[in-house]
């Protein structure tokens, strides 16, 4: 499991792409879309990824929270895309699991890291902004801080990517 | 002494607690926590720089990754919590800043 980190348009999503693809070979390629399809620009955006990823060979399953109920082939390389977004849905959408966003996060990632052949996942690192927040934003930057934690913990590779290039924190790029 | 840095929630307390083999009874008076918060309320930030050279290790959240706060004191709380971390740095013997967790050696042995 490869856990790539950065901040927004750092590069992340495309780096996370071509690391799936050096990974997969010729297994399967899903990926875990998480944005909650809500109003036309939602839709638009969700449209033209789908359409984009279909070109790579990408198999698209929208998945905005209940990580845990997803099923993919044991022998698919998995993108999934992101963990800001799963923690926001999570916590505050009326489908998530409120409190229960992180260890529900943390169990859909480890069941995928188990049944899969290689699984890229994609997160912020939003906590370096101050703490001057109110209530609701201070409790996700706190869950989403934990469940970035527990990641990179599971993950054999851990790195950061600015400007589309990536620092590793642990383990190696793959080869 | 040793500084922690790192974003929010990202482990720093933990490295702490592990670096003091953890020392839980000692804890309070080996290692200062999260020390950006005493810059606001400090005139001489080299005094206190100086002050907290006295502990083993002292931890400190980055403050300065997001938009600059259009509250004036919010913007002040800010900038003197990033220059503390900066005299406390040059005082450290080392210098460890935490990402989602995992430490990262940059100053002193280690590196």
């Amino acid at each position: 499991m490869l856990l790539v980190c950065g901040g927004a348009a750092s590069g992340k999503s495309a780096y996370a792409e071509s690391m799936l693809c050096r990974l997969s070979g010729s297994a399967p390629r899903i990926y875990l879309a998480t944005m909650m399809p809500y109003g036309d620009e939602a839709a638009s955006r969700i449209a033209r990824h789908r359409a984009q990823r279909a070109g790579a060979g990408f198999e698209t399953r929208e998945c905005p929270c209940g990580l845990p109920e997803v099923s993919v082939p044991l022998d698919s390389a998995v993108l999934l895309e992101d963990i800001g977004n799963l923690c926001a849905n999570e916590l505050f959408d009326p489908a998530g699991c409120g409190d229960g966003a992180a260890g529900q996060i943390l169990r859909g990632a480890e069941a995928l890291r188990k049944n899969c052949r290689c699984l890229v996942v994609v997160t912020n690192e939003l906590g370096s902004g101050g703490a001057d927040y109110a209530g609701d934003t201070l409790r996700y930057l706190r869950v989403l801080g934990e469940v970035n934690r527990r990641l990179a913990a599971m993950a054999d590779a851990v790195c950061e990517v600015a400007c589309g290039l990536a620092e590793y924190y642990k383990g190696e790029e793959p080869a | 002494m040793i500084l922690i840095t790192g974003p929010m929630w990202s482990g720093k307390r933990e490295l702490a607690k592990q670096l003091l083999h953890g020392d839980e009874a000692a804890f309070e008076t080996r290692c200062a926590c999260e020390v950006q918060s005493l810059a606001a309320g400090r005139e001489d930030l080299e005094a206190l720089a100086d002050e907290l050279t006295q502990y083993e290790i002292v931890t400190a959240s980055e403050l300065g990754g997001g938009v600059v706060p259009v509250d004036p004191r919010e913007r002040e709380a800010r900038e003197r919590a990033g220059r503390l971390a900066c005299l406390l740095a040059e005082r450290a013997d080392t210098v460890i800043r935490v990402f989602c967790g995992i430490p990262k050696v940059l100053k002193g042995e280690g590196k």
